[in-house]
């Protein structure tokens, strides 16, 4: 799948444009080239639908002139020059930022379990006969079960960063990820679920998920009456359904720059108590297999694992070079430095500030999903929900739909409600008394890191309006 | 930048690529390449944050063998002819492994041409320079960011030159091009007790002559007022009550409780609650609506379907009966329905998929926004759009507005915020008892579905006797 000269055949098609950023005589810049190689079997109404494979790539500049910079991006290192110019354009009316410079080396950090050469020696086949399994499994499970859409996909991708102040380094992952929608169309009800799983490293076991998917469809059959009554209660959230709306507001809210120029909702809140007392956050971005870990930061420095909340108080923030030096610049703060914590979403963009993988953990015991149910005595458990994209990351004020929702009365699941409106504020919710589970669910992006989160049972701040 | 006649598919390339997939045994075969140039610009509080221009392009080999697909996607052009038979035996293993009674694909037939379409925009965006860019974004955030409480103005632009190619085993041989042109602003205001923010969007199909038909000051000045509105802004009542949405609201109403549940790819997986509804009247006689690709200006509007299709107006809902499925060849033979021109992809790695472009509801015969509010005791009044999401096989949907106000007695009263919309398909479009005069595109949107893509969508003032407000 990935040759294995790729690393260095991208850091010699960066050698190229830094050839040509040198006879340009670009004072500071950082090359950034990626490729990568992919193939997939997707699922169509419980059939192999398509096989497909293929690759892309290219090369992002990003040039620094007396703290003013540029960027463009191209296809391959032969339309550098082009490509020199257009940053160097860029950069000449970009405002100036006192004190921006490229960073320069810091070494990098040892992550393990980033590439996986299992993963590189999947077949076509073999994702053929995964989906197969997939399919024979759900029925197996219930013979009702139909998958209405999902596959499996593997990919390999390999970067390299090259600057004019002494990085030079590259590097390959692997990706494995499998997903599914099951359904039961039945009685003119259809319910279903929909699952997924990426993995750095090659995903042995298919059966949690597709078990979780049939459990979902299965449990949201025959809701009860329609017509409850709109209420403030606790909710369980499934790790699940948490990681988006969590993923929204939190990653934004502890954005160094967003504190910095008050636009978080923790603006003005340095040290103090933001969110329940029994909880932290921690941003990593060396865990071992982490969807958003690696040696270097977008920028390539060595990258780190940082608490951001204590025990509920908000004690740091994540920065990038550009973002730390502007904000001094402007007065906004008195000092800050990058924490090696810029994502790069490809080669068509500049590095930003971004979460790598970011856990919320509890200093209280933790309970299996049963026990929170229990604990909860009465409200209701949401798998999923519709809309998380909506919520409001400046407020953290949220307003979602789910048909992924359960009645729970006297601790015990009494039914599944057809669907409801979820509305709240997250941060509030946060704030007031919240358990969390044992099992620590995976969800992410490259835009807001990737979210490592329990089931939480929150009891205050939450609104559940039944259709 | 590809000239007004250069091709950048090499006719013996490919022509020996699609001979070889014919000669392996392929149904049938296309190749379509997109080369995207583009331009994105974000200033922030009046400075220059970032500008990022390049090009990209990118091909998709596209292998039908046995009734089932194998596709291959690259940067890299040169590499399609040597992957001819890796994607034709994909196409062929997956066709193995079904059995007698799963569907084979078939596809619809439909003109074949060998032409070249250019959508001229009327001043190529292309010749703009970064500074006359600068200027005007200028203008937007200083009339936007006119107030004390405003701590946070982002104005962004984009703009896309699109250069299609498609070649097939059938002969086709097109080329089509055209622009699409945004800007847009993100405000953030802030007093003591909140922060709110609010995002104003202004663009379409077509070169400069887009973002010069905008009064820059007016949309300043607008969000400007709606940001500060919003920071006195009561949250929202929730419950079932009567709703009526304005322009940009009305077009993400239809675009994800209905213009989803069409798509005929989602119909054909099991996962639209339209399936068997053809000619079903599932909605109050007085919605009738439309998807339109042609409609210029529009920002989801295109010459050309990424099968090669000229792409028409389809009528999706007359007096509220289901009159067709948004298709592409594949669905149109499935459902044995006419193919019209509904597949799109995002770019030149991905493949097709039966998407929407511009999508409204038609007018209706209430005077104006008054005529819609004079009957309604308790309700709210909901406008712009942070987005929404559907799920097309329950039928449910959800979508948030920027702001709103509260209708008392006919009036209305109090702004308020975060209010999110929630419904079931076959519910709600039974509930549309009122629609204003003045239908037409609102602000142009993004559509997700595994792929983005632009799209336009709108209608007039819309009034539903009872929507879940949350």
């Amino acid at each position: 799948m990935i040759p294995d000269n790729a690393c260095e055949n991208l850091l010699s098609s960066c050698r190229e444009v830094a050839k040509v950023l040198e006879s340009k005589q670009v004072s500071e810049w950082e090359v950034f080239s990626t490729q990568s190689w992919g193939m997939e079997v997707e699922i169509e109404n419980n059939r192999l639908n398509l096989a497909g494979g293929g690759g892309e790539g290219g090369i992002g500049i990003r040039i620094v002139d007396s703290g003013s910079y540029g960027f463009s991006f191209l296809a391959d290192a032969s339309k550098a020059s082009q490509a020199v110019e257009e940053a160097m354009k860029v950069a000449k009316v970009s405002p100036s930022v006192k004190g921006f410079e490229l960073p320069t080396d810091s070494g990098s950090t040892s992550v393990d379990g980033l590439f996986d050469a299992k993963v590189t020696q999947l077949t076509p086949d073999m994702l053929m006969e995964d989906c197969d399994y997939m399919l024979s499994k759900a029925k197996d499970l219930d013979d009702r079960i139909s998958l209405l859409s999902g596959g499996v996909y593997s990919s390999a991708t390999a970067s390299a960063i090259l600057t004019s102040n002494g990085i030079e380094d590259s590097g390959k992952t692997t990706c494995h990820s499998v997903s599914l929608q099951s359904a039961i169309d039945e009685d003119e009800q259809l319910t279903s679920s929909w699952e997924g799983r990426s993995s750095r490293s090659l995903i042995k076991d298919y059966d949690p998920i597709i078990e979780k998917a049939v459990y979902w469809t299965k449990i949201t059959r025959d809701p009860l009456p329609d017509g409850q009554e709109a209420t403030d209660t606790p909710v369980l959230m499934s790790g699940d359904g948490f990681s988006p709306l969590f993923s929204m507001v939190v990653p934004t809210a502890l954005t160094g720059e967003k504190i910095a120029r008050s636009e978080s909702l923790w603006a003005d809140k340095q040290g103090e108590l933001v969110i329940a007392d029994n909880l932290s956050v921690v941003d990593d971005r060396t865990m071992a297999g982490g969807m958003s870990s690696s040696g270097r930061d977008g920028e390539g420095l060595a990258t780190s694992k940082r608490k951001l909340i204590s025990d509920g108080r908000l004690i740091a923030a994540i920065w990038s070079t550009r973002d730390a030096a502007k904000q001094v610049a402007d007065g906004n703060v008195e000092s800050a430095e990058t924490t090696a914590s810029a994502s790069r979403g490809g080669h068509h963009s500049p590095p930003s500030v971004g979460c790598g993988d970011l856990s919320l953990t509890s200093s209280e015991r933790t309970y299996s999903r049963d026990d929170l149910i229990a604990q909860m005595d009465e409200g209701y458990v949401v798998h999923s929900v519709m809309g998380a994209h909506t919520a409001n990351p400046t407020s953290g004020d949220f307003s979602v739909t789910t048909s992924s929702i359960l009645r729970v009365e006297e601790g015990e699941i009494v039914g599944s409600v057809r669907q409801a409106g979820l509305s709240g504020n997250l941060a509030s919710a946060l704030s007031g008394r919240v358990i969390l589970g044992d099992e620590v669910h995976v969800k992410g992006s490259y835009s807001s890191g990737t979210m490592h989160l329990t089931d939480a049972l929150l009891f205050e701040g939450l609104r559940i309006n039944p259709l | 930048m590809p000239g007004a006649s250069e091709r950048l598919l090499e006719d013996s390339q490919i022509d020996s690529a699609l001979e070889k997939a014919s000669d392996l045994g392929a149904q049938y075969a296309d190749i379509r390449l997109v080369s995207l140039e583009t331009n994105s610009v974000a200033m922030r509080d009046g400075l220059l944050e970032k500008s990022i221009s390049g090009e990209d392009i990118g091909a998709t080999l596209r292998v039908l063998a046995n009734g089932a697909w194998g596709t291959y996607s690259t940067t890299d052009i040169d590499s399609l002819i040597n992957n001819v038979e890796t994607t034709y035996r994909l196409a062929d293993s997956i066709a193995n492994r079904r059995t007698s009674g799963q569907d084979s694909v078939e596809l619809a037939q439909i003109p074949i041409k060998q032409d070249r379409i250019d959508w001229h925009p009327k001043q190529d965006i292309r010749t703009v320079e970064l500074e006359q860019r600068l200027e005007i974004m200028q203008n937007l955030s200083q009339e936007a960011s006119d107030d004390e409480r405003i701590i946070s103005t982002t104005v962004g632009w984009s703009d896309e030159h699109i250069h299609n190619e498609l070649r097939s085993t059938e002969g086709m041989d097109r080329c089509w091009t055209w622009q699409r042109s945004l800007i847009h602003a993100m405000l953030t205001a802030r007093d003591d007790d909140s922060v709110v923010s609010y995002r104003t969007r202004y663009g379409g199909e077509g070169g400069f002559e887009v973002i010069e038909s905008a009064d820059i000051a007016e949309l300043g000045v607008e969000s400007r007022h709606s940001v500060v509105r919003l920071l006195n802004a009561e949250r929202s009542p929730s419950g079932s009550m009567p709703l009526v949405a304005d322009r940009d609201l009305t077009g993400v109403y239809i675009h994800e409780a209905l213009g989803h549940p069409c798509e005929a790819d989602l119909v054909a997986s099991g996962d639209s609650c339209l399936d068997g509804r053809l000619g079903e009247r599932i909605g109050n006689e007085i919605v009738n609506v439309i998807d339109d690709p042609t409609i210029r200006g529009g920002y989801g509007a295109h010459p050309v379907d990424d099968e090669g299709l000229d792409t028409v107006e389809k009528s999706l809902i007359e007096q509220g009966v289901l009159k067709t499925y948004l298709n592409h060849r594949e669905t149109a033979a499935k459902f044995d329905i006419e193919p019209n021109a509904g597949a799109r992809a995002q770019d030149g790695l991905h493949r097709p998929l039966v998407r929407m472009s511009n999508t409204l509801i038609k007018a209706g015969s209430h005077r104006d926004l008054d005529a819609l509010l004079e009957d309604i005791d308790h309700g709210v009044y909901a406008c712009g759009t942070r987005g929404g999401q559907v799920d097309t096989g329950r039928g449910s949907f959800q979508f948030a507005a920027q702001e709103a106000w509260l209708i008392e007695n006919g009036e209305l009263t109090t702004p308020l915020k975060d209010v999110s919309v929630s419904g079931m398909t076959l519910e709600i479009l039974n509930k549309v008892d009122g629609l204003a005069k003045d239908a037409k595109l609102a602000s142009p949107g993004f559509c997700g579905k595994g792929q983005t893509v632009p799209v336009g969508d709108g209608g007039p003032v819309m009034r539903i006797s009872e929507a879940l407000v949350g």
